[in-house]
């Protein structure tokens, strides 16, 4: 055992498949964490990049009321901002996407 | 439904209820960078050119012990600079190396993370974000290594975030520094410089023989 052993967290695989979309940006921590999670854990997503798509960003803005913090992320009809991946998985489990 | 037709049926989002009561004092402690004052600023350092040879430093981390550049020869190492712990946002480019972790140690690549704070302050960062690789605390004389490494910034006093893969003779590979402090490298692009570094990375001596013949790129190959 050195200190390079670290332990590496391992995610439940996915259960069953709900809708999920990530309106995020490749330079975001959040979104490379969430996104590479979900991939981990073969959960299925829409991904917009909102460097690409800025009437995306523009309209989420007006759907927040000017109170957009990114990414967004939608699972399966609940909406999350810039919410931790503790929260992303406790909305998985809550719709049965994790256990 | 996709997400951009998705967005055009919706008429109004509310962010769902609080999803993960605050429990106890850590949960409290580890959510505090969400709401803390942003941090955001253009790059005014441009870091070391790849080709470089890698300065060298001896760093403590947080339980004391002394990391040394020139000890770790014969492995690549990512040094990781972070401009503070506890600082806000998107900032969570170490829990985020943690969760991929073995992207790095499954290419043999020894990764650390740097920043001007104290080694308490690593210990408790570390802690409370569940990051278990090392933090070592180029505190005194404060931002040394940083200012070494070019991605010192001087009106902040903390560094740029900026990330080198220095290759198993201590030559810098691959060089990024954020555009913008918030700024993390793509990681898909990280992962293919990972891939090169582990690729330019002579074999440890000792290994030759038993890699003799192997080519890079098969080695890599049996390593996914």
């Amino acid at each position: 055992m050195t200190i390079f052993d670290v332990y590496t967290p391992h995610l439940q695989p996915a259960a069953r498949t709900v809708p999920v979309a990530i309106y995020g940006n490749r330079w975001c921590g959040i979104t490379q964490l969430t996104r590479r999670a979900l991939d981990r854990a073969g959960v299925d997503y829409d991904y917009v990049d909102l460097d690409d798509h800025p009437s995306v960003q523009a309209r989420l803005q007006s759907l927040t009321r000017g109170l957009l913090r990114t990414p967004v992320v939608y699972i399966d009809g609940d909406w999350l901002m810039a919410p931790s991946l503790r929260e992303v998985q406790a909305v998985l489990a809550r719709h049965g996407v994790w256990a | 439904m996709d997400a951009f037709e998705l967005l055009e049926s919706t008429s109004t989002i509310a962010p769902a209820d609080t999803l993960e009561p605050v429990t106890g004092d850590i949960a409290h402690v580890r959510d505090l960078y969400r709401s803390a004052p942003p941090m955001d600023g253009t790059r005014v350092s441009t870091g070391l050119q790849p080709g470089t040879a890698a300065p060298e430093f001896a760093l403590p981390m947080a339980d004391g012990s002394v990391v040394r550049l020139s000890e770790l020869r014969g492995s690549p190492v990512a040094l990781v600079f972070y401009p503070l712990d506890w600082s806000p946002g998107c900032s969570v480019q170490l829990e985020l190396y943690q969760q991929e972790y073995d992207e790095f140690a499954s290419r043999g690549i020894r990764l650390l993370g740097i920043s001007v704070d104290s080694i308490y302050s690593h210990g408790a960062w570390a802690a409370v974000r569940g990051i278990q690789y090392p933090l070592l605390s180029d505190f005194q004389p404060r931002g040394a290594t940083a200012r070494d490494y070019n991605v010192w910034r001087p009106d902040d006093g903390h560094s740029e975030r900026a990330l080198y893969l220095i290759d198993a003779d201590g030559i810098i590979r691959w060089t990024y520094v954020s555009e913008r402090l918030k700024e993390l490298p793509d990681f898909d692009e990280l992962v293919a410089a990972l891939d090169l570094v582990a690729a330019t990375t002579a074999i440890p001596r000792g290994e030759e023989k038993h890699a003799e013949g192997t080519h890079h790129s098969e080695s890599k190959e049996e390593k996914r």
